[in-house]
């Protein structure tokens, strides 16, 4: 992705869309760039990274995150953790803008995407949401969509550049980069309301991937499936972070050991104050030997 | 907020104590086992033989308990370290209990009078009291998450190390006669075994150094002798 500015990924291509506050991943710009070869041989590309110095986050008068600066290095898993209420979905949604869709939410600080800040006067908050992908908790596949249509959705907001062939290339690459292909192949015209949650879930994220997005937040994306699929979707966020940067909200403690590289802790003090990024490191290092006694005590599950 | 898992933390505690309780079957054992050597007593070593048993019975217990912990509780952090270095103490308990069967199984070899030398016996059983030392502080090093005491291991067991050359030394100066060179390589291999007592001694604090720190190093290399910190 080198030499491509972000301005010009933010700026004029990007068609200022309603903002409707939810699926806005697929709502997409143009798919003009597919990934660039990485000379890695283990990664696909080198996708970007995410820094962010003392953002601070509200809604309204009450703030609920607070001085939060951390590096979510590309290529990488990174786990966000923490009790209910400790900031960690809001700082989530606050990567790719999502967070100021909540009436009167607010963001102080800075949020950069390889250097640029995705919260410049000159940036299409679309723009960074295609750029920057979004996966949620409940499996969210447009019920009446086909399979396809899920897949091709963000597409089609650019139908006009783009032709049959390469749409249909795109919606079985994105399928299969989802681990989803060899199952739905046969019943692409089926609505995606009809596959079973863990299988939703992979439709969701080829919908997002299809895009050609530069980073995945993932939002709790296996509470709501059983074992098997929850794992089948850690594998696959294993095989994602070669092509992309992956920062994922969980409370299963066990999923953030076994499916990040790096692991950050939130916390609050006390209910009522705003939650802090208390420590991140190695994930290795945060279930081994956290700096921490509070990153201690909660990933040893000793405070509720 | 309230504590949680307190069960669970009972639980680890109770195998902690459990565990590191096999070190004072070790130190009787090996009580019993310098006794045997000095008088020459058959049955002692005999009962020190099959009450083996029991330190390897404790360290099966404890070693089962502690992996059903690992598959149902996912310890981490402290707890995983405290659980691994665990696993590893006990196998060194195992092996010292192992270590004062050697010696006992050597005792009636030796026969009933045999042509003891009470310099060499001497420095036996000095270096058993060096040993058993080694053992208990091994043993409060690790209660008290002591590195310092820990680390502290390695000089005592030196001594035993030293006691040992010295062992060697007056075996090689024993004499000619057949009857007393060979009561002298059966007390080479007590001291051997008892030198190496005091190694596991010192591997039980490396483990204290692991719980504490979350970094495993040996504090002597063998095979490195040179390169120490």
């Amino acid at each position: 992705m080198e030499g491509r500015k972000l301005r010009n990924m933010f700026g004029p291509q990007a068609r200022s869309q309603a903002e409707e506050g939810r699926n806005t991943m697929s709502q997409a710009g143009p798919v003009t760039e597919t990934s660039n070869q990485a000379g890695e041989a283990a990664l696909a590309r080198r996708a970007k990274t995410i820094e962010t110095k003392e953002v601070n986050l509200y809604y309204g008068a009450f703030q609920a995150v607070e001085g939060v600066s951390m590096t979510i290095e590309p290529n990488k898993v990174t786990a966000l953790i923490g009790s209910s209420g400790c900031g960690k979905t809001t700082f989530l949604r606050s990567l790719n803008r999502m967070h100021e869709l909540t009436p009167g939410a607010t963001v102080k600080g800075d949020i950069e995407l390889d250097g640029e800040d995705i919260y410049g006067a000159a940036v299409d908050p679309v723009a960074v949401r295609r750029l920057i992908g979004m996966v949620f908790q409940q499996p969210n596949p447009f019920p009446t969509m086909s399979i396809y249509d899920n897949v091709a959705a963000g597409l089609h907001f650019n139908s006009g550049k783009i032709s049959k062939s390469e749409k249909d290339a795109i919606v079985e690459k994105s399928l299969r980069g989802a681990h989803l292909w060899d199952e739905v192949k046969d019943r692409l015209d089926r609505p995606g309301s009809s596959l079973s949650g863990g299988q939703q879930q992979r439709l969701c994220i080829a919908r997002a991937t299809a895009v050609s997005p530069e980073v995945l937040l993932m939002d709790e994306p296996c509470s709501a499936l059983d074992p098997v699929a929850t794992l089948a979707i850690e594998d696959l966020i294993g095989e994602l972070k070669k092509e992309y940067t992956i920062a994922i909200v969980t409370h299963n403690m066990q999923q953030a050991a076994r499916a990040s590289d790096n692991t950050a802790f939130f916390n609050l003090e006390e209910s009522g104050k705003p939650g802090r990024l208390i420590e991140i490191g190695p994930t290795q290092e945060i279930f081994t030997k956290p700096k921490q006694q509070a990153t201690e005590d909660y990933v040893s599950g000793r405070f509720g | 907020m309230p504590e949680i898992r307190v069960g669970y933390q009972e639980e680890l505690q109770a195998l902690e104590a459990s565990g590191l309780g096999g070190l004072d079957l070790v130190s009787a054992a090996l009580t019993r086992t310098l006794e045997a050597v000095e008088h020459q007593d058959i049955e002692l070593a005999q009962i020190v033989v099959a009450d083996d048993d029991r330190i390897d019975g404790r360290y099966l217990e404890v070693h089962q308990a502690l992996i059903t912990l690992l598959a149902t509780q996912s310890p981490v952090a402290t707890d995983l370290r405290l659980i691994s270095a665990l696993l590893h103490v006990l196998k060194n308990i195992e092996r010292m209990g192992d270590q004062c069967v050697n010696i006992c199984k050597v005792v009636p070899m030796t026969g009933h009078e045999p042509p003891a030398d009470q310099e060499m016996v001497k420095l036996i059983l000095t270096m058993g009291t060096h040993a058993k030392a080694l053992i208990s502080q091994a043993r409060r090093a690790f209660e008290e998450r002591n590195i310092e005491m820990a680390e502290d291991l390695v000089q005592r067991d030196d001594v035993v190390d030293e006691l040992n050359r010295d062992c060697f030394r007056l075996a090689l100066a024993i004499g000619d006669n057949a009857d007393q060179r060979e009561w002298a390589m059966t007390m080479l291999l007590t001291a051997r075994a008892i030198e190496r007592i005091g190694d596991n001694a010192v591997d039980i604090g490396e483990q204290v150094a692991f719980v504490v720190t979350g970094l495993f190093r040996e504090f002597e290399d063998a095979s490195h002798p040179d390169a120490q910190a």
